[in-house]
């Protein structure tokens, strides 16, 4: 038998249809961006997780300059140490004609035992090498993909100055390059960047390593001290030119890809849990006030002799029925959201298999939520009722005589509205602060926009001010700088000099290409937080912020250096300032105090370019071409990248949190006119029987909704700027960092899209007060 | 108004000598349609004259509130046709009708209808604001009695006074006519009689038309003429000879 009450559910929720569609969407989204945004981030970190273990991922690497085989036996005699992986890695130049650009490569060698290797390859098309065969590699997919490479087509590699054509036997993937970028390269670049697996023999041949390695891989037995195992491995390594031995954490493609889920942490959790509390509060409001404006009812189902608890179940009912239809759509869309940002995700990390692994707790706790908030925002406003005897909740609430505004003479309809607020100081500030929260919300979709086009700005345009950044082979004499510059076309040319270092400060460290700058240097111009250029000091290190915060420094405090590269000696040096940079934890100091350091002058190890933008299609070939540059980096280049990668991942997000935004603010607007309604349906359809006219009877209630929606955009707009800078700063990245920039057509828009929102709900309140049935209203004391 | 000087006619009750104000001819309101329609008037016809005190008795269903509702502008007949003076109400455009109730018709309702944001005065002003020859709000409440209340709201006055407030709204803007629906059903007999005695004295001293709604037939004691409804139709007519003050009618 179905009970009287549960029939009266229905009905409400087809009375209240457009509110009930609205309340419904609105959860629908939260539930949405939450599943969607955290089962992404989910499935990144698990797709990520299995593939390491599946391809065996080191823990530990060490490269030196040339290290015999028989090395091998002390360094798996560490203690830890569970096995050894010795190999040749050397950085290679593709001969690849239809690239204007130079292309740089890296080739590692693959043992017989592949079976058990560390890092495991895997092919994705075509077959292994036959490592017996001296003229096989595997290619990574990300660059024959993106130039068509084939199993079987050849390609030619300078290996040691040495043209030698391989073929391609198979593309494959590997966990050390899921993040394939050339060294020194901020953001992946697959189009010229390859890596080459070829066989043992091959390699080492090609590079006089036959019986010697230069490079090390380590697993480590579970719960060994990796410092420990370090520090050993480093006395060991010294004499062969060890550079020093590295975990995870200091691995590129790893770093790279902590520091990019780093981010989406941000994007995918941090934004989401954000915006899915607003919205949950804003259901909770929104439901509150519904099932307030029902107090006239519920009163009447008390003095019937209903008990509370069927009353609250009732009402319980209603909200849950909302939820069911909300979590359903908002669980599928969720689905629909992941599957979307990880086909977006999939150029960028290069797992062989990238798909959906969502935990049941993600939707259930997104469900379980928001029920809890729609929910106790129902069953508030149902005690609140109940606690009344049911006489007075049949009766109104005395207003106070607040209306004495002073100086003003307010005609009687402006009293009703003005007391409409004033007397119910908590529904109003209630209502304010839902309105408000709208404009965060779409503040929070559209924000990226302007936060990619400050960070392209600031960093390619103000900070990096080089055309192409040109990386030696090996550090150079500054003739290399007038070689360069004397090609046609070329500018301006600048040598900078990087070398590999390793930054201390106290147990936090941080390795990384240290740059040495002409202290009038033009092309590359650190700069503060406000964007004016800061110079290089004499003597000193600039850092930038982030990289200070991690290495947990500040301007004056003193930070040990130790060089990774030729006689790698160490050094302490004082922090003499920080720069603001978007992309990249960088270090800049003096190019002679660098060279200094290395015990050197007058070297460069890359060149900066500014060139002729009309001569690019001469000079890229002619770089390409030249001997001793390892590869080159365009900015046009690596614009598009950012453009094609980056914007492609934020831009997904922001415009499915947008959109949600969108249709939580118009939906939070409609309640807040339409339960205001509500509210005063009776009152207004007296009025109308008095005589007072459409349009004075719908401007109380418009009236009342614009002096509330002006007194949230203010607060909405500070809220907004507030909620993005703290999510913001709640980020720890390295690759790049969004800022909290927020420009003032995103404010505008999303104020105009509230008032928007406010001017149609106004105009809906006119049909609805047009279509109040006078002669029914009177008929019934509310 | 001379008392006694009407007469029914066959064809419906009609003042003699004197122009009608209300006409209504053949008036039809159906609710509903087919098996389930409900005729809330069949075929009326109706008089009433400037000045005069009406009193509509009948049973629940009558028919009474929807004449009463399509006298006062708030309602549309399925067919027939009425008039206000020169207005007329049946086609009229529901912006016609909203300036008829603003410039000529008060309304008192039996569940009072006051604002209950605004106090007593206020409710009142309410009105006087949108009128174009209003009397002072303190002149309409001490015509009701309740000069001393101005500044209550109306959850912290009686029943009674909140009617006496919500005649006091009716009559500030001078109404023309004076139309009541149930004004003392939900009172008791003395503060029923005290809200009565305000209607006449607007009737007397404002000179509107009244129109009063009511199933009670002591009422009909203070009326200048008793119309009987039933079934959707006038039954019957009873002009008073004398009219009794509020203060004698007794039930």
């Amino acid at each position: 038998m179905v009970k009287v009450l549960d029939r009266k559910v229905w009905r409400d929720l087809s009375a209240m249809k457009g509110q009930v569609l609205t309340i419904a969407m609105l959860l629908a989204s939260a539930i949405t961006v939450f599943v969607g945004a955290i089962g992404t981030y989910m499935s990144l970190l698990e797709s990520r997780d299995r593939y390491y273990q599946d391809s065996r991922f080191a823990d530990l690497w060490a490269e030196v300059e040339r290290a015999p085989r028989s090395l091998l036996g002390p360094l798996s005699e560490i203690s830890g140490i569970a096995s050894v992986e010795p190999r040749v890695v050397k950085d290679v130049r593709i001969d690849w004609p239809a690239s204007d650009l130079s292309i740089s490569g890296r080739i590692v060698s693959i043992g017989r035992r592949s079976e058990t290797a560390l890092n495991k390859v895997t092919i994705l098309r075509g077959s292994a090498i036959d490592p017996s065969k001296q003229n096989e590699v595997l290619i990574n997919a990300a660059f024959a993909e993106s130039w068509g490479i084939e199993p079987n087509d050849g390609i030619a590699v300078i290996l040691n100055g040495r043209l030698q054509t391989f073929r391609v036997a198979g593309l494959a993937q590997s966990p050390e390059y899921v993040y394939g970028a050339r060294p020194g390269s901020p953001l992946p670049d697959d189009r010229t960047f390859a890596v080459l697996w070829g066989g043992e023999e091959a390699v080492a041949n090609a590079f006089d390593m036959e019986g010697a390695f230069n490079s090390l891989s380590f697993s480590v037995a579970p719960g060994s001290s990796l410092p420990r195992i370090v520090a050993d491995l480093d006395r060991l390594l010294e004499p062969f030119g060890g550079r020093g031995a590295y975990d995870r954490t200091e691995q590129p493609s790893n770093r790279f890809l902590s520091d990019e889920l780093a981010e989406q942490r941000t994007l995918a959790l941090a934004v989401p849990v954000v915006f899915f509390a607003v919205s949950i509060f804003l259901l909770n409001a929104v439901l509150g006030r519904l099932v307030q404006a029902q107090r006239e009812q519920i009163a009447s189902l008390k003095a019937l002799g209903y008990p509370s608890i069927p009353i609250g179940l009732h009402y319980l009912k209603f909200v849950g029925v909302i939820c069911a239809a909300a979590s359903v759509v908002g669980i599928v869309l969720g689905a629909f959201y992941t599957d979307g940002m990880l086909a977006a995700y999939r150029p960028f990390f290069r797992f062989p298999e990238l798909a959906a692994h969502v935990p049941y707790w993600v939707p259930a706790v997104g469900i379980a939520l928001s029920a809890a908030a729609a929910g106790s925002g129902a069953l508030n406003s149902v005690r609140r009722v109940l606690r009344l005897r049911p006489a007075d909740a049949m009766r109104s609430a005395v207003p106070g005589h607040t209306a004495k505004v002073i100086g003003v003479r307010l005609n009687a309809r402006a009293k009703m509205m003005v007391r409409g607020l004033v007397g119910r100081p908590i529904r109003t500030l209630v209502t304010i602060l839902s309105l408000a929260l709208a404009v965060p919300m779409l503040v929070l979709g559209l924000f990226w926009w302007d936060a990619l086009a400050y960070m392209i700005e600031v960093q390619f345009d103000r900070i990096e001010r080089a055309d192409a950044i040109v990386s030696l082979t090996d550090a150079r004499p500054e003739r290399a700088v007038y070689e360069l510059a004397g090609i046609p076309g070329v500018l301006m040319a600048e040598g900078q000099r990087v070398v590999e270092a390793r930054l201390r400060a106290g147990p936090r460290t941080y390795r990384l290409g240290l740059t040495g700058l002409l202290r009038d240097a033009e092309l590359r111009l650190p700069r503060s937080e406000d964007l004016a250029p800061i110079d290089i000091p004499k003597s000193g290190i600039l850092l930038t912020t982030e990289l200070a915060n991690r290495l947990g420094v500040m301007p004056g405090s003193l930070l040990a250096i130790d060089l990774l590269e030729g006689r790698r000696t160490s050094a302490t040096i004082q922090v003499s300032g920080l720069v603001d940079e978007v992309l990249g934890y960088n270090a800049y100091m003096d190019i002679d105090e660098l060279n200094h350091l290395m015990r050197q002058t007058g070297l460069v190890s890359q060149v900066s370019l500014k060139v002729d933008p009309r001569q690019t299609s001469s000079i890229w070939p002619e770089l390409s071409k030249r001997p001793r540059i390892a590869g080159t980096t365009i900015k046009s280049v690596l614009l598009q990248i950012f453009d094609e990668k980056v914007r492609s991942i934020i831009i997904i997000a922001a415009v499915v949190l947008t959109t949600f935004g969108l249709i939580i603010a118009v939906g939070v607007v409609y309640n807040a006119a339409r339960i205001g309604l509500q509210e005063r349906a009776w009152e207004l359809a007296s009025l109308r029987v008095m005589g007072f006219t459409r349009r004075e009877v719908s401007n109380i209630l418009i009236g009342d909704l614009a002096v509330q929606a002006m007194a949230a955009l203010p607060i909405g707009l500070l809220s907004a700027q507030g909620i993005v800078s703290l999510l913001l700063g709640l980020r720890e990245n390295e690759s790049f960092r969004i800022p909290a920039v927020i420009s003032a057509g995103t404010f505008a828009t999303s104020a105009l899209v509230v008032i928007g929102a406010a001017v149609a709900s106004g105009l809906l309140i006119r049909w609805r007060v047009d279509r109040l049935d006078l002669v029914a209203v009177l008929k019934t004391r509310e | 108004m001379n008392n006694g000087a009407y007469l029914g006619t066959s064809g419906g009750p009609r003042l003699r000598g004197s122009a009608p104000v209300f006409t209504a001819r053949a008036l039809f309101k159906t609710y509903g349609t087919g098996e389930t329609a409900v005729h809330a008037l069949r075929e009326l016809d109706l008089d009433i004259s400037a000045g005069e005190f009406v009193v509509l008795l009948g049973p629940s269903g009558s028919g009474k509130s929807t004449l009463l509702n399509i006298l006062g502008g708030l309602d549309a007949p399925t067919s027939g046709r009425a008039t206000w003076r020169d207005h007329e109400l049946t086609g009229a455009t529901e912006a016609d009708l909203t300036r008829y109730r603003r410039e000529h018709v008060g309304f008192v309702f039996q569940f009072y209808n006051l604002i209950p944001s605004l106090t007593v005065r206020e409710n009142v002003e309410l009105v006087a604001e949108i009128a174009s020859d209003p009397m002072s709000p303190d002149e309409a409440l001490s015509l009701v009695g309740l000069s001393h209340r101005t500044a209550h709201f109306p959850s912290q006055l009686s029943g009674g006074e909140q009617q006496r407030v919500a005649v006091a709204r009716a009559i500030v803007k001078r109404p023309d006519a004076l139309l009541c629906d149930e004004p003392t059903g939900a009172l008791d007999v003395e503060t029923g009689k005290l809200v009565l005695a305000a209607i006449e004295r607007a009737n007397r001293e404002v000179g509107s038309t009244v129109i009063v709604i009511t199933h009670n037939t002591a009422i009909a004691g203070m009326a200048d003429r008793v119309l009987r409804l039933g079934a959707g139709r006038i039954v019957g007519e009873e002009v008073n000879a004398s009219k009794l003050s509020p203060e004698d009618l007794q039930w």
